[in-house]
């Protein structure tokens, strides 16, 4: 017990005094993240609108297949991406592997689905009387669109929150991909996992506080938003 | 005669496999109001979602004002407003919610200020208590009535709405009924409505529309029977009815078969009528009376057990029957003027 409390003294210090391995992996992590979600929001918002909203053959099908890949696991992207990524892959000329897009990469795949599934649910849960009255209101296709979107806000957000919950605690992808190179691509948790591993608990414990954090305001807001709701 | 604003042909509506409207030709003039009267499920409202252009249909054309329009037409988009039963209210302010419209028509939300003040004074609502609350902070009667005023405010050509006072408070109800009159009245909105009020619905309307199973039929449809009907000894049809008479009717297609009898062939008699071979009667207590300004008769309708049948007369007959609600009559009608559906 003694060590934990040690370690978490100690942890305290890393971060007071801006420890630069410590701040480092934050940054990595801020990074890769903030890739990821803009770039899964700016798929998955559309293609769970479309999914949502419009009617065709094979939806229900497409639907089960979107809510099974919401729970892919990260070691599976991450294999497929180092794949795709790799020297002798089809991607490979591009050298992203072991750099911080390449992570992001592999978290977008993994937070496209989260954002469109939740997305499709979400516009799935408005009301039919909301299409009707926008319509009856003078609203044109793209003004229909915009104001589905926007009283499915407070849905939209809270699957944008989730997606970014699985993103910025995922290890899998980032370890695979990105290798968990010191100041380059070691993020919060690539970083947790090696320490923990040496034994050094203070440094780990330290991240372990900054995701807690992070998690907590993720948490909150979906609480928020939620009432809001 | 007001030229048609609304022209419809050959329209057919399916949901699925279920064919939800069928109606070969109907018009409707324009600034009239049309009642439209049906039981659950005879397509009233797939109709007014077609007339109110936020439904396509999956055959046949709908004319406005002589255009052939589809949804998102410019020529209706801005020109027709429906009322649903239970409104949508955009999850913003009430002054959000009526400047909506405006703003899609262009104007800038700060300079809507007054319309939408307007609009909520021509509702009753006091814009300055109102405008400032969330959709959330609205009771249902008060929810109905900003919706009405966002369509109020947008001034539109055809204002259609569904069963407008139907879950209301009675202030609601009274409030919403006189706008529409008056927006009609005042500025020659055309007004389409469903209400199951009928009595208000056909004191107010230039025309009734009546729909069964999809189609507009023929101004019988508070006449309509369901089976099962049996069949007698002697190769008659009748449905037994719960105080012990009987409806006798032609033969029917099937022994499950809706029967219609048309009012202008049910006459009443205070005493016991003399019937021919082909008449029937059965014994009913009239329960109301209604002025329709449309074609100065009196619509009389008569419970006879869990019957309800009406029937109209001219004003004077009815004076000099000494009709009034309350009196027991002997509800007379031809077998053969069965209709069948």
């Amino acid at each position: 017990m003694g060590y934990i409390i040690t370690g978490l003294f100690q942890a305290m210090q890393l971060l007071i005094h801006g420890d630069g391995e410590t701040y480092s992996a934050i940054a990595a992590t801020m990074i890769v993240s903030t890739y990821s979600m803009t770039a899964s929001l700016l798929i998955g918002i559309p293609s769970g609108f479309f999914l949502g909203y419009q009617s065709f053959p094979g939806k229900r099908h497409v639907r089960t297949l979107v809510d099974t890949l919401m729970s892919l696991p990260t070691v599976l992207v991450g294999l497929l991406v180092y794949a795709l990524l790799t020297y002798h892959g089809p991607m490979g000329h591009l050298g992203l592997l072991f750099t911080l897009e390449g992570i992001a990469i592999g978290q977008t795949i993994l937070a496209i689905p989260v954002v469109t599934a939740l997305t499709a649910a979400t516009i799935e849960a408005t009301d039919e009387k909301l299409r009707i009255a926008l319509i009856s209101l003078g609203a044109g296709r793209r003004q229909l669109l915009i104001s589905t979107l926007w009283e499915a806000r407070y849905g939209i957000l809270a699957a944008a929150m989730n997606a970014y919950g699985r993103v910025l605690t995922e290890v899998g992808i980032a370890m695979m991909v990105g290798g968990n190179i010191k100041w380059h691509t070691r993020t919060i948790t690539t970083a947790i996992a090696l320490e923990t591993r040496k034994g050094q608990f203070a440094m780990g414990i330290a991240l372990g506080l900054i995701l807690l954090v992070i998690a907590a305001i993720v948490n909150v807001a979906l609480s928020f938003l939620r009432n809001r709701a | 005669m007001q030229p048609p604003i609304y022209q419809l042909q050959n329209i057919r509506k399916l949901h699925g496999r279920q064919l939800a409207v069928d109606i070969a030709t109907l018009s409707i003039p324009a600034a009239s109001i049309t009642g439209l009267v049906g039981p659950n499920g005879s397509g009233k409202s797939s109709l007014l979602k077609l007339l109110a252009f936020v439904d396509s249909p999956s055959e046949g054309d709908i004319w406005f004002n002589g255009v052939k329009a589809t949804r998102f037409s410019a020529s209706v988009r801005f020109h027709v407003c429906l009322l649903p039963q239970e409104p949508y209210l955009l999850k913003r302010s009430v002054f959000d919610n009526i400047a909506y419209g405006l703003t899609l028509r262009g104007i800038r939300k700060s300079r809507c200020y007054q319309a939408v003040m307007d609009a909520l004074s021509l509702v009753g609502l006091s814009g300055k208590e109102f405008a400032g609350r969330s959709w959330y902070q609205l009771s249902g009667g008060e929810a109905q009535r900003v919706a009405l005023a966002a369509r109020l405010a947008l001034n539109p050509e055809v204002l259609i709405l569904d069963e407008p006072t139907a879950s209301v408070d009675a202030a609601s109800a009274q409030q919403i009924k006189s706008c529409a009159l008056n927006a009609s009245r005042d500025r020659g909105v055309t007004l389409v409505i469903v209400s199951h009020d009928w009595q208000w619905l056909h004191e107010i309307s230039n025309n009734v529309i009546q729909m069964f199973r999809g189609k507009v039929i023929p101004p019988y449809m508070e006449n309509i029977v369901s089976g099962p009907w049996l069949q007698k000894s002697d190769a008659s049809w009748e449905k037994p009815l719960a105080d012990g008479q009987y409806l006798r009717v032609s033969e029917p297609p099937d022994a499950g078969a809706v029967a219609a009898i048309p009012p202008e062939a049910i006459f009443v008699s205070r005493t016991p009528p003399l019937l021919k071979p082909v008449e029937h009667a059965i014994q009913g207590i009239v329960t109301c009376m209604t002025l329709e300004t449309s074609s100065g008769n009196i619509r009389i309708t008569l419970k006879a057990a869990e019957l309800s049948l009406s029937l109209f007369i001219a004003v004077d007959t009815a004076q000099a029957m000494n009709l009034f609600p309350g009196q027991r009559f002997y509800i007379v009608y031809p077998v053969s003027s069965v209709v069948w559906y």
